[in-house]
């Protein structure tokens, strides 16, 4: 069934989702950042610093 | 003299925080009592200057309503922004510049909050594509947030960037043409009706497409509860946007019009003498704008970059778009913006009583009109008349180079090859005959050993 959305605000369900995928990010964020960190201490190469240039976004 | 009342333009009735429009030809902003606190915020603290210095937010001047006599009512400002030369709809964007204009909304975003500000809203029609570059062009969009305030746009970046993104990369790099349709986003139920089942594997895509549209039918009834969300939050959810979109890239199917230049048969006299032909062409006439019809790659519109103002190069092939889109972006070329478009079908008028966004018609105007190896796909390939193809480029301008190739030509051979040739006019002589209604033919010349020939036109005032 499909179901129209006509009469609520198209914002509302936004907590809920929002608060669900901050959570997820979260983690992910957070085991990204442990990975990275282990990959360093074996060597690996450091993220080249941001430079903004000019004609970037 | 009297002061003159203003209206909106049409495409400026949503927002009750001003609106903009147009004045003796320039574009104007006014902007509402109500939305003055944001306005300042906006400049003081250090947002406006941020945004502006990077390029990413188009810039204006606050002048006094007096000083263009006009008659405002109650207690309002007047800015004048920065006049873009063309508008282009995001549904005449090429992946490239749809994703970069999703990019340049999220770190927009990203300063905001840095800043104490969000954006209310995330629509790409608040994205224009100006020196090369996509550039903010609302600057109503800008309210403070509230902590602990989820971002109320959230939804609609989903739809009008994420659909149509996702659409494109899973699907068809045509899918953009999607948002004609959507102007203001492509439902997430569609998007989902749409992509394949191995598209959910993908976290992001599960969470913004799947889960967020489940959710949202879950909770249509619930009055929010308390706002326990967070600036922090917030910034995950945004970061975790911008690190999606940039991980997009689109698959490149390579099309018929891929290295047409380089692989074309005609071989590299023809293109050589064209060139020539064309430069000798520009150098006799007078003109700032051009538009160049059926650009391909965009040689020609690079031959002329120096020349001209600005150039709006349109093709119907999104590969070929997309690829001079990311030669602009590299070689930062400030005065080409591209377009998919097809010619015989282009962008109609969309929106509120069919006037929120114009046609592509009514939009594409200039002083130099290049039609080059365009006329027989139009005239063969979609049975448009001769005269008919005169009578919708006189509308665009006061020059015209054009090309005529001729029916022994391979290319329209070609064409030719499934179809019944129904196309007794199609002759030099009727081509002339059809564009001298509308335009003094002021140069011809045969093209390289070809049998082509380039006309250099003017257009006939009656």
């Amino acid at each position: 069934m499909t179901t129209y959305f006509l009469y609520i605000d198209p914002s509302s369900g936004s907590y809920l989702i929002q608060m669900i995928i901050a959570a997820i990010l979260g983690s992910l964020f957070f085991i990204k950042n442990i990975w990275y960190k282990i990959k360093i201490f074996f060597g690996g190469k450091k993220k080249p610093a941001d430079e903004p240039t000019e004609n970037e976004l | 003299m009297a002061m003159q009342p203003i209206e909106p333009l049409p495409s400026s009735y949503r927002d009750n925080a001003g609106f903009v429009f147009k004045h003796n030809n320039k574009i104007y902003r006014l902007i509402n009592e109500n939305y003055f606190g944001h306005y300042d915020m906006l400049l003081q603290s250090g947002l406006y200057k941020e945004l502006t210095t990077a390029g990413r937010l188009i810039k204006h001047e606050e002048i006094p309503a007096s000083s263009i006599e006009i008659a405002t009512t109650s207690n309002t400002k007047i800015i004048f922004p920065a006049q873009l030369p063309f508008i282009s709809y995001p549904y005449e964007w090429s992946f490239d510049m749809w994703k970069d204009a999703a990019i340049v909304t999220l770190k927009i975003v990203q300063v905001c909050l840095q800043k104490g500000m969000i954006l209310k809203d995330a629509t790409p029609f608040n994205i224009q594509f100006y020196n090369g570059r996509p550039v903010f062009i609302d600057t109503l969009s800008f309210e403070k947030y509230t902590e602990g305030n989820t971002w109320i746009a959230y939804r609609q970046f989903c739809e009008c960037f994420l659909s149509p993104l996702l659409l494109m990369y899973y699907g068809h790099r045509d899918m953009g043409k999607l948002f004609v349709a959507y102007p203001d986003g492509i439902p997430l139920e569609i998007t989902k009706s749409l992509l394949p089942l191995k598209s959910a594997l993908n976290i992001h895509v599960y969470m913004h497409v799947w889960l967020q549209s489940r959710v949202s039918v879950q909770t249509k009834n619930k009055k929010d509860e308390v706002k326990d969300f967070s600036k922090q939050k917030l910034e995950l959810l945004i970061k975790g946007l911008l690190e999606f979109v940039i991980s997009l890239t689109v698959k490149k199917n390579k099309s018929t019009w891929d290295d047409y230049y380089t692989d074309t048969i005609l071989g590299n006299n023809y293109l050589e003498h064209k060139s020539k032909l064309v430069k000798e062409y520009i150098d006799q006439i007078n003109f700032k704008t051009v538009i160049d019809l059926g650009a391909n790659d965009g040689y020609f519109s690079m031959l002329l970059q120096e020349k001209a103002s600005n150039i709006i190069s349109v093709d119907f092939d999104s590969n070929c778009v997309n690829d001079l889109y990311k030669s602009i972006r590299k070689n930062n070329i400030k005065n080409i913006v591209p377009i998919v478009a097809t010619l015989n079908t282009p962008s109609p008028a969309v929106g509120w009583a069919n006037e929120e966004r114009t046609s592509l018609t009514e939009r594409l105007k200039a002083d130099l009109i290049m039609a080059l190896a365009l006329v027989h796909h139009l005239a063969i390939s979609n049975n448009v008349t001769l005269a008919n193809i005169s009578d919708w480029l006189q509308n665009m301008g006061e020059f015209l180079i054009v090309e005529f190739v001729p029916k022994a030509d391979e290319k329209v051979q070609e064409l030719l090859l499934h179809r019944k040739d129904i196309f007794t006019n199609y002759t030099l002589q009727h081509f002339k005959d059809c564009f001298a209604l509308h335009f003094n033919i002021l140069q011809e010349e045969t093209v390289g050993t070809t049998e082509r020939t380039l006309f250099l036109m003017q257009k006939k005032y009656v």
